[in-house]
């Protein structure tokens, strides 16, 4: 029901009418408290009671009027601009695989500020379409003034108005905005520099790549080195990069004075990406004192599914690190070992005090071939630990080693 | 399943939630040649849809309200014959692995990252047409018989 346009008119009115009640009920309640009220049917009383009624009624009547008014209008409005969204679409889908001559759309049909829901059929279509026919629909937002007028309002004091400018800007993808989303980079509402570095990323991703600070890619990374978002925030942005997120995480670990957040990122991003090709950047982090950066780095290996040998001496290092979390994430990617090396050093972390490294140890070694799910199993029969026996179990069940009968039956052995 | 085995005739079927992409992925079929296209932005229909087109081809969103691209091939399994080869195109602007490595393990046989370039869309549907017929030739009993089991 709360909507982004009308919502100044509707708040008003609704406050308007409660307020009076509220003032009209509260004279009432006055009046009876002061105990001018020697008998409720006397005549004053009547009357102010009579008064209240009626203005609550008129206030109730009125608001249920606008009420109904509004959604009676919005619904038609909603109706009317979703055929008009068709009817653009059609056009614009026209102009974009040549059906329809660019001068021909550009004459008299089209009005030289497009509607809005011309604006926003363009908008939707760029979201899904590059190439040449991207490029001729954003041709379309040049040579109508929408590239401009969203410019313009990404400078509005108006924050739904700019955020509105932010969205769009980063549907359309135009390098032209693309220094302006990054100098909101340094806006001091988060909402603002969350929309912007989204937006700024997802442009970055159609532009030319250009080496060097100054190219686009240099002057991204520089803003957000400088920009504060949050973690989640800024690993989103670098993962609609799309392909040209590979350089560009590249070049931010290779920045002398990257902060070890932002460090944290670009590992998980490197992981998340499987940027295969990034291993050997990723491994020298295994040896960080930073244990979060440490296990960030074993996290990315993980999901690389590749532990190079310069890092196989600190992964194993790492295999009894004293933080858990770290352990935790040697452990899965030693999954990625030769089994000679992994198995001797997993096995003892089946004993270990955290539940969660005795689990990725188990997982890792059933992981390792034959002798690693002989490994396990023989440790879900003999191991000393209970705790160890019972993951070993666990994780053979959960790999279809063990069925629930013959795991109960290892069970009553140990 | 298409009796003359050519890839302009082919049956294709696009699910996607967002009637933009419908209307665009359907112009770009049409004028590339393309005649028996239907598509649904109700992905809760594209399994009866299935039923009565029995495409060569299905163009998938992944991401959708209600039944998303990997529930609607959870669906659509039990109806494809582990013999036919059926190309299950995922159109997504998520392009990390995991979800990849998901969509894959679920059915799907190729992917076009959303925004995508109309080529490209045209020479991956191409591909994997031309797959599908050939697939068809080896097995012909499956061009008359019917692909549902």
């Amino acid at each position: 029901m709360w909507r982004r346009y009308g919502d100044a008119i509707y708040t008003l009115v609704t406050f308007a009418v409660f307020g009076f009640e509220t003032l009209a009920l509260g004279a009432l309640s006055i009046s009876f408290l002061l105990g001018s009220t020697t008998g409720i049917a006397s005549t004053p009383v009547e009357g102010v009671l009579l008064a209240t009624l009626t203005s609550t009624a008129s206030a109730l009547a009125l608001l249920g009027f606008f009420l109904l008014g509004y959604h009676f209008t919005s619904s038609l409005r909603d109706r009317w601009h979703a055929e008009q969204l068709d009817v653009w679409t059609e056009r614009w889908i026209g102009l974009a695989l040549e059906d329809t001559p660019a001068d021909e759309i550009a004459d008299s049909p089209t009005p030289r500020r497009l509607p809005r829901a011309a604006v926003d059929a363009v908008l939707s279509l760029l979201e899904v379409v590059k190439g040449e026919e991207g490029d001729r629909l954003k041709a379309v937002l040049a040579r109508h003034g929408v590239d401009r007028l969203l410019l313009r309002h990404l400078r509005s004091g108006h924050l739904t108005a700019r955020l509105d400018a932010i969205e769009s800007l980063g549907k359309a993808r135009l390098p032209q905005a693309f220094d302006a989303l990054l100098s909101l980079l340094e806006h001091p509402k988060p909402v603002v520099r969350r929309m912007a570095v989204r937006a700024a990323a997802g442009t970055l991703a159609t532009m030319t790549p250009e080496p060097g600070p100054e190219g686009p890619g240099g002057r991204f990374i520089q803003a957000l080195k400088g920009a504060s978002v949050q973690s989640g925030v800024a690993q989103e942005s670098l993962l609609l990069l799309e392909t040209r997120a590979g350089a560009v995480l590249r070049d931010l670990l290779a920045e002398p004075d990257l902060g070890d957040r932002l460090r944290w990122v670009v590992l998980e991003t490197i992981g998340r990406l499987g940027l295969a090709d990034m291993t050997e950047q990723v491994a020298a982090f295994t040896v960080h004192h930073d244990p979060e950066l440490r296990a960030a780095a074993f996290r990315a290996l993980h999901r690389l599914a590749a532990v190079p040998e310069g890092a196989q001496a600190s992964l194993l290092d790492s295999l009894e690190h004293e933080v858990d979390f770290v352990r935790v994430q040697a452990s899965h990617a030693a999954a990625f070992l030769p089994a000679e090396l992994a198995l001797p050093a997993l096995e003892p972390r089946l004993g270990d005090d955290s539940w969660w490294v005795r689990r990725a140890a188990a997982a890792s070694m059933a992981r390792l071939g034959d002798d690693g799910v002989a490994t396990v199993k023989r440790a879900a029969e003999i191991h000393p630990d209970q705790a160890a026996r019972d993951m070993a179990v666990q994780i053979l069940l959960e790999a279809g080693v063990l069925d629930p009968a013959a795991a109960r039956l290892v069970k009553g052995v140990a | 399943m298409s009796e003359t085995l050519r890839p302009k005739d082919a049956r294709i079927l696009v699910v996607d939630d967002e009637r933009v992409n419908v209307v665009l992925l359907e112009r770009i079929l049409e004028q590339d040649g393309y005649t028996n296209v239907r598509s649904t932005t109700n992905s809760e229909q594209a399994v009866a849809l299935y039923d009565e087109l029995e495409p060569d081809l299905i163009l998938l969103d992944l991401h959708m309200p209600g039944l998303d691209g990997f529930a609607v091939m959870e669906r659509l399994e039990p109806r494809i014959a582990t013999d036919t080869f059926l190309p299950i195109l995922i159109l997504t602007a998520d392009i990390r692995p995991e979800v990849k490595r998901r969509a894959l393990s679920a059915g799907a046989k190729d992917f076009v990252t959303k925004p995508f370039d109309r080529t490209e869309v045209l020479l991956r549907i191409q591909n994997l047409l031309q797959t599908r017929f050939l697939h068809l030739r080896l097995n012909p009993e499956l061009a008359t018989e019917g692909q549902a089991t």
